[in-house]
């Protein structure tokens, strides 16, 4: 052992290696279209690695699929669209993932989510017909729908009145400290263009101008940038919350006065979207996944998961569920109508969405 | 096999390490803040230093000054508290002065982070504090503890006290005895003796806690993140949403190496007084 001699060129081919296999990591980019296009059978391949939002997909359905097929469910969670998207940059594979109508073209066009093949999905026909062929993703080729959402706010009636259903209700004076905007940039961004009329996703450098000054001018009034509208609203840090749709009726499930937590669809417009499920590319376990998204579009499971998670799905079935839901406040709900002429959000690229991002920086270095 | 030859093999686990794990990460980093990003955010390597042009915009100015001065507030912070919890557990301590030690390291058993929503759950407007304080009658509503410049300095405080409290213990603990009863001996009063004897005796122990606890206050994000509020952005945060928001990992790998350069600075700076103090002490 003692006379063992470590070779100098044996200590660079090893650090070398290394240092190569990092870079791999840095540019695990864009992959062949070929490998997009693998054929995968719906039937178990392995435990399912699953990534998508917290609190966003009952947990008792996730049991119920791990019985059926004797497979684990192995779940992480992400707080933004953009830590998904760093996960999945830096390398960690995933069989089921969760991205919104804005990313999932942009996963496409970089090759890196699987081609799914409808014949192995038993409940496709449930998907509503809008989704078959939605803008995101032609023929729906590599996306099935999950939530649909809107973006409002949350307020808490035992603490502030007077709401106004608009976005200026984000601003109220009244409500100074306890209000908190979404920690995302599209959405801080987006709100400020709607309240001043401008297109959702405006990429004209003068708009994206006035909307970060505004951002900037409401900032004495906030408690916080944050996305866990949820726990915001139930530990009472927050009464005004910029926020999603179903999170009011999740957080309705949660607290023991469930009428004071209200939501409202301002009347300046407001971004709707529905998120998607996808296999990425790189899924370890592609057979499992397609077992699972089949699974969610079972009607019963479905129905079951827009109880719990307080979004309606665009599965044929669910729909009752939902109704249950929202019969006392349709303000939670979302129609298909809604999605087809509410505003979406753009897939920024290039200049366009460093314009976006450096107003963002600098409403939060502010 | 000659024995210097022995002492070499045995840097050896280290030095790999250290290569694999600080030298290699460090070169990507700074190979990716010249580079550049393509519509997925992905790095593509290059010779784009406009990066670096774009770290010093004026914009940036206050967010760096807050962080100096947060992590300055925290190492007076945790030199008030943990300067007399070192003094106490080196001197008094007697036979529990190991496990007295044991219990400032303990807490890092759990992750800092975990720890950090721990007190977001305790300081809620509507969380066990202000309820305790609600329910007591001291006061009709809560107290508005998070979100705070006082909430990110204290969890910069609890977060790295135990870096303070250890290289004091350390230096109160070797210095001699017989030095502060030589001090009383002088009629020397408790005070005097301990500003004109003992402070100067730990001082640099005082300057290595000050050290460990400004870089890396410096930096962080989560107290920020979790504890502050609108107001309260951080260079940690400011490179953490260029990484996880804003897909511009090499404006966010630039402001790192920019973060790290004014780091080391201070580290030199600190360094060289060590240095000074142990050649003065040799004389």
């Amino acid at each position: 052992m003692l006379n063992q001699k470590i070779d100098r060129r044996d200590l660079l081919v090893a650090g070398a290696g290394l240092a190569l296999a990092g870079c791999g990591v840095g540019n695990s980019g864009s992959g062949s279209k070929k490998e997009t296009e693998k054929v995968v059978k719906a039937k178990p391949d392995g435990d399912l690695v699953y990534f998508n939002w917290a609190e966003y997909l009952d947990p008792a359905l996730i049991k119920k699929f791990e019985k059926r097929y004797g497979v684990k469910v192995r779940q992480s969670n992400f707080d933004s669209m953009s830590s998904m998207m760093a996960k999945l940059r830096s390398g960690n594979r995933y069989d089921v993932i969760f991205p919104d109508q804005s990313f999932a073209p942009k996963l496409i066009a970089a090759n890196q989510l699987l081609k799914i093949d409808k014949e192995q999905l038993k409940n496709y026909d449930n998907v509503w017909k809008f989704f078959h062929d939605p803008a995101y993703d032609k023929g729906a080729e590599h996306t099935v729908p999950y939530g649909l959402y809107a973006t409002g706010i949350l307020w808490n009636e035992e603490k502030v009145s007077d709401m106004t259903g608009s976005w200026a209700d984000l601003f109220k004076t009244d409500a100074k400290g306890k209000i908190y905007m979404l920690d995302d940039f599209q959405e801080c961004l987006g709100m400020a263009n709607l309240r001043h009329g401008f297109d959702l996703s405006t990429t004209n450098p003068d708009e994206i101008d006035k909307s970060k000054e505004m951002l900037i001018d409401q900032k004495p009034l906030l408690r916080g940038y944050s996305t866990d509208d949820i726990q915001n609203m139930i530990n009472g840090n927050a009464w005004i919350h910029h926020g999603w749709n179903g999170d009011v009726v999740n957080l309705r499930n949660q607290v023991k006065n469930p009428e004071a937590y209200r939501f409202e669809k301002c009347k300046e417009g407001i971004p709707v979207g529905s998120d998607t499920m996808a296999i990425p590319a790189n899924a370890q376990h592609p057979g499992t996944a397609l077992l699972f998204i089949d699974f969610m579009l079972e009607p019963e499971n479905a129905s079951q998961n827009v109880a719990y998670f307080g979004y309606p799905m665009a599965v044929t079935g669910a729909e009752a569920a939902f109704a249950k839901i929202a019969k006392d406040d349709p303000a939670v709900n979302i129609t298909v109508e809604d999605v087809q002429n509410g505003q979406q959000f753009a897939s920024l690229t290039g200049e366009d969405k460093a314009l976006w991002d450096r107003a963002w920086t600098e409403v939060k270095a502010a | 096999m000659s024995e210097q030859r022995f002492a070499t093999t045995l840097l050896v686990p280290g030095g790999l390490w250290l290569l694999l794990c600080f030298a290699v990460p460090l070169a990507l980093v700074l190979a990716a803040s010249f580079g550049s990003t393509d519509d997925l955010g992905n790095t593509i390597y290059g010779w784009h230093p406009e990066n670096y042009e774009q770290a010093f915009d004026p914009l940036f100015v206050p967010v760096l000054l807050r962080s100096v001065g947060y992590a300055v507030a925290t190492v007076a912070l945790c030199l008030l508290i943990g300067y007399p919890v070192a003094y106490y557990i080196a001197r008094y301590g007697g036979r529990w002065k190991h496990m007295l030690i044991a219990l400032v390291v303990l807490p890092f058993f759990v992750n800092y982070l975990v720890r950090t929503y721990a007190w977001v759950a305790l300081l809620a407007d509507e969380g066990l504090v202000n309820g305790a304080i609600t329910n007591v009658g001291v006061r009709d509503t809560g107290i508005k503890f998070l979100n705070t410049d006082f909430a990110v300095i204290g969890g910069l405080v609890y977060g790295y006290l135990a870096f303070m409290i250890l290289p004091i213990y350390a230096a109160i603990d070797r210095m001699d005895q017989a030095l502060v009863e030589a001090g009383k001996d002088l009629y020397g009063t408790p005070w005097n003796t301990f500003r004109h004897v003992t402070w100067p005796a730990t001082f640099q122990g005082v300057l290595a806690g000050a050290v460990l606890v400004f870089l890396p206050a410096v930096g962080d994000f989560i107290s920020a993140q979790l504890l502050g509020g609108p107001g309260t952005y951080m260079v940690g945060n400011l490179i953490q949403q260029q990484f996880l928001g804003a897909d511009n990992w090499p404006f966010g790998a630039a402001l790192t190496t920019l973060l790290l350069v004014f780091l080391s600075f201070w580290m030199v700076l600190y360094l060289r007084s060590a240095a000074r103090a142990s050649r003065e002490a040799a004389v």
